[in-house]
């Protein structure tokens, strides 16, 4: 028998060496500590309510737009509100709602891509209709439409719709129904080209079928553009979700969302800017760390590819 | 001899070419048109030829991985195609194959321990330990350490990974490798290596082997059988000391003549085939080589001869004659 | 070609088809229906007369039986009256739409105007100070919510320097002639301006990459062309086949953006319109327009894969999948 070798390469995988070229991206990597402080604060707003002794929804018309002081560091709001702690709270939904919408359309469109890229032929054609169908679709008014159904008519019972928690799963469910399409697209591709990769034919070879074939060896070899994509995609869905919730379509009150936080505000714009100014202050914050996150990613997973 | 342990009955298949407006059909690659071979437990046959001739397909015809358009794979005597699924399975567990290039046939998401161990899984041998004992038993066959298990692929040479990937193929006790240019992706110096433990391993297991390969020297030095194949049709087919000896199709007679011979000095006479290989897609009619042939005749024009000639067949109308 | 684009209108068609009766059944599950409203209008009317009602307007038809009638009307030219406008929906929806192709087009110029010298720019000189700075500023235009933009910009505008007009397309009072118009367009289109520039800038920054690389810019510097004629001439003019394809296919974002717009300022265009239908239980409003808006951008995207088919020759029409070997 041959002589046992021993393997030659250094034992540093494509681990280091993405954590490497995306510590490069200082934009990305000031965003990471962003969006990690954020989620901190987001998760601290019970001790933030405990510390300041108020709660985020207990009304107090006496205290009615109020200024920053010690026991209101940002102010109230017009109902007497404490601004802070409304801004936490709203922090929590908009940054769970956006990561659950943007990983549930990444389920589907993971599905949807990788069923169309390997099995190819009639499906693929079908499948790849109905993403472009829905690409095609104006969005924001399909999803103001899709806001406004009225749960009770599909057979909510009528205190399960009205219930604001359910606003929150409903803001979910129908972002992530528009927004697959570009996990979709990108798995589609990825799987065309992985598919024809021998290690899928070596599968095949020794009998594995479709299911342990998408599983098991094309899923794990496309999972770099799911994931870019999806980071990417969570800025989309906070400001879809936060244009809904302005618009009275999306979170329901008393629970605060940064974007319902700005119902009204017209009438706000005299009196109080600084109303105003917060919620969308920290959207935006937030949406352009997501971005700028899903940006350094892109390039350090894929080095030669140039900005979308 | 006993019964073949594999055998081709007539195999076809065609690929449809689409292209122009709309993707129309625009024709078709002839890959197989009606091929027939046998493969006897523990010997080798090797499958040679240019690329392009079919080889390739025919291998992925036995692996299960195309299904050919006619004919029969028996295995056992057996049909494959019509088995049942417990014979199927059997089948296929039976039959296990080699890919030419080691850097693309190993998933770079799997440790070698997953890897060597997916056929053992999808088959269902073994409990958990019994895997493990089982991978790192193959791996010690092919000389790679046990205990690089948890590496990745990235982590080895093209001849380790070669290596691993015969790992795999060995784990669920195969009784036949089908090995499609297992070396041509491997350094000069390698390859040696790996041919080696190739043979030490039918030595040591008495496995058969379906050897594609393009490489005469190879073939003379592996092959128990030899069958020629040029543009998706066996134009000869015979035990190697035979064919090497006295080729008697032209084609294979310009191969041998092109291929410098380990031991050198014994080039032989002969023309290198002029012009090139015809497109698969609008093969010629008749023989398929007349266009290239020294020997051409006019019946080469119009009917395709037949492969004929028991042990040593070959499909020619006018053969080269015995030395 | 003329059978691709057949094909494509075809598909076209069926797309709006189905989407028209998916859109009737969404906004048959709208709160309320007509007969509510009927109701509330008026608080005399029985139970018994609504039902009464409700079998004469064909309520208690089955979802599929009500759409039919519908679509036979409406291939007949009927697309029902506005309830707000209290008019034949097609007779209200001119004056909207000629307000939103106002807003949308100058944005849309003023937008391209800044996108392809900014993007050019910042390919020629990858990974310069300027280029990050361009780069900052794309990824924040991306990045704003559009109505706290607006919002933003009527503080700043309208309340803290009273200088443009916060709502509306004419002053109160009318008279105000064009620059009264034009001062009452300048927040509106800025805003849906700063919301497309960036992601334009950056399709046309990635082209200009793109095409900076190929062999024929190289075979020109080396014929001798100057830097510039270079960038502006050849690599632009081979930028732009992509670019326009990828704004052309951002048509529905702009009119998403239009639509948040319009609201925010007032506007009255097809954004508005569509919302304020919606938020009215203006039933034949919301969906002939919703269909419009669908028709509108599908063009858009068909007229996108037929000028990209049309200005580069490497694309063949081929549906299906090539030869596997």
């Amino acid at each position: 028998m041959t002589d046992i070798v021993r393997p030659t390469a250094p034992p540093d995988g494509m681990l280091i060496l993405f954590a490497r070229r995306f510590a490069d991206h200082r934009l990305a990597l000031a965003s990471l500590v962003v969006l990690l402080a954020l989620a901190l604060l987001a998760a601290a707003a019970p001790a933030a309510e405990w510390l300041l002794g108020v709660s985020a929804n207990s009304v107090n018309l006496t205290i009615r737009f109020a200024p920053p002081s010690l026991a209101h560091p940002f102010g109230t709001d017009e109902l007497g509100r404490d601004l802070l702690v409304r801004l936490l709270y709203g922090g929590r939904i908009s940054l769970a709602v956006g990561i659950a919408a943007a990983l549930a359309s990444a389920v589907i469109g993971t599905i949807i891509g990788l069923l169309a890229g390997y099995y190819g032929g009639k499906l693929d054609a079908l499948l790849m209709r109905l993403t472009d169908g829905v690409i095609a679709l104006p969005l924001l008014p399909l999803l103001i439409v899709l806001a406004a159904v009225d749960l009770t008519k599909i057979g909510l019972p009528a205190e399960l719709a009205r219930d604001p928690d359910v606003s929150l799963y409903r803001m979910v469910v129908i972002i992530a129904l528009v927004s697959w399409t570009t996990v979709a697209r990108l798995v589609r591709g990825a799987t065309l080209s992985v598919r024809e990769r021998e290690f899928v034919l070596a599968a095949a070879a020794c009998g594995a079928g479709p299911l342990r074939i998408m599983a098991v060896h094309i899923l794990p070899n496309v999972v770099s553009p799911i994931i870019v994509a999806t980071t990417l995609s969570v800025g989309n869905v906070i400001l879809l979700e936060s244009v809904l919730s302005f618009l009275g379509l999306g979170i329901q009150p008393p629970i605060a969302s940064w974007g319902n936080m700005l119902t009204g505000a017209q009438e706000l714009i005299w009196s109080a800017p600084q109303l105003v100014f917060w919620p969308g202050a920290l959207i935006f914050a937030t949406v352009i760390a997501f971005n700028f996150l899903g940006d350094g990613m892109q390039d350090a997973l894929d080095p030669r590819a140039i900005t979308r | 001899m006993t019964a073949p342990l594999l055998s081709a009955e007539g195999l076809f298949k065609h690929f449809p070419l689409r292209g122009g407006l709309f993707g129309r059909r625009a024709g078709k690659v002839h890959a197989l048109n009606g091929i027939d071979f046998a493969i006897w437990p523990g010997r080798t046959l090797a499958l040679v030829g240019e690329s392009g001739c079919g080889k390739t397909t025919a291998a992925r015809a036995v692996a299960g991985l195309i299904r050919p358009d006619a004919g029969r794979l028996l295995f056992r005597g057996k049909d494959v195609a019509t088995a049942s699924g417990n014979d199927r399975k059997s089948a296929r567990r039976a039959m296990q194959m080699v890919f030419q290039d080691p850097y693309g046939s190993l998933n770079p998401r799997l440790n070698v321990n997953a890897i060597v161990a997916e056929p053992l899984v999808i088959h269902g041998i073994g409990d958990g330990a019994a895997r493990r004992d089982r991978v790192a038993e193959v791996l010690a066959q092919v000389g790679i350490d046990p205990r690089d298990g948890e590496r990745y692929p990235h982590e080895f040479s093209g001849g380790q990974r070669q290596r691993i990937a015969i790992a795999r193929a060995l784990a669920p006790e195969p009784e036949l490798i089908i090995a499609d240019e297992p070396l041509s992706a491997l350094d000069v110096s390698i390859q040696s290596q790996v041919l080696n433990l190739l043979k030490d391993i039918q030595a040591a297991r008495g496995l058969a082997f379906l050897f594609i390969t393009h490489d005469l020297a190879v073939v003379d030095y592996f092959a128990d059988e030899v069958a020629v194949m040029y543009l998706g049709h066996i134009v000869e087919r015979a035990p190697r000391a035979a064919l090497f000896a006295a080729p008697r199709h032209p084609y294979t007679r310009t191969l041998l003549a092109a291929a410098p011979r380990p031991g050198g000095g014994k080039r032989r006479p002969g023309a290198v085939p002029a012009g090139e290989v015809p497109s698969p897609i609008d093969p010629p009619a008749g023989c398929p080589f007349h266009p290239r042939c020294p020997r051409a005749v006019s019946a080469c024009r119009e009917t395709m001869p037949i492969l004929s000639g028991g042990d040593h067949a070959f499909a020619c109308h006018n053969p080269e004659p015995v030395p | 070609m003329i059978r691709y684009i057949l094909q494509r209108l075809g598909e076209s068609a069926a797309v709006i088809a189905l989407m028209s009766f998916v859109i009737y059944a969404l906004i048959g599950l709208m709160p309320g229906d007509p007969i509510d409203l009927m109701i509330n209008s008026d608080p005399r009317l029985t139970p018994a007369d609504a039902a009464r009602l409700r079998a004469v307007y064909g309520l208690d038809r089955p979802l599929v039986d009500r759409y039919l009638s519908w679509a036979a009307a409406a291939i007949g030219g009927d697309f029902g009256n506005s309830r707000l406008h209290v008019r034949p929906v097609l007779d209200v929806m001119p004056g909207f739409l000629l307000n939103t192709v106002k807003l949308m087009g100058l944005s849309f110029i003023l937008s391209v105007a800044i996108a392809i010298p900014a993007g050019v720019i910042a390919a020629r000189r990858q990974n310069s100070r300027l280029d990050h700075v361009i780069n900052l500023l794309c990824f924040a235009g991306i990045s704003v919510p559009v109505f706290w933009l607006a919002l933003m910009l009527i503080i700043l505008f309208s309340v803290m320097m009273p200088i443009l007009p916060a709502s509306g397309i004419a002053s109160v009072g009318g008279g105000g002639g064009i620059m009264d118009a034009a001062r009452h367009l300048v927040l509106p289109v800025a805003t849906l301006t700063i919301f497309s520039v960036g992601s334009y800038t950056r399709f046309v920054r990635a082209a200009m990459i793109e095409v900076l690389r190929q062999d024929y810019i190289r075979t020109a510097r080396a014929k001798g062309a100057g830097p510039s004629r270079i960038v502006w001439v050849h690599a632009l003019r081979n930028a732009m086949i992509p670019v326009v394809t990828v704004i052309a296919l951002s048509f529905g974002t702009l009119f998403s953006g239009a639509l948040i717009t319009e609201t925010m300022f007032a506007y009255p265009g097809m954004g508005k319109l569509i919302y304020d239908s919606i938020m009215g239980n203006d039933y034949n409003m919301a969906l002939v327009t919703l269909l419009f808006a669908t028709a509108v951008t599908l063009a858009a995207n068909l007229l996108a894969d037929l000028a990209y088919a049309w200005l580069d020759p490497r694309i063949s029409y081929a549906a299906g999948e090539g030869a596997r070997p």
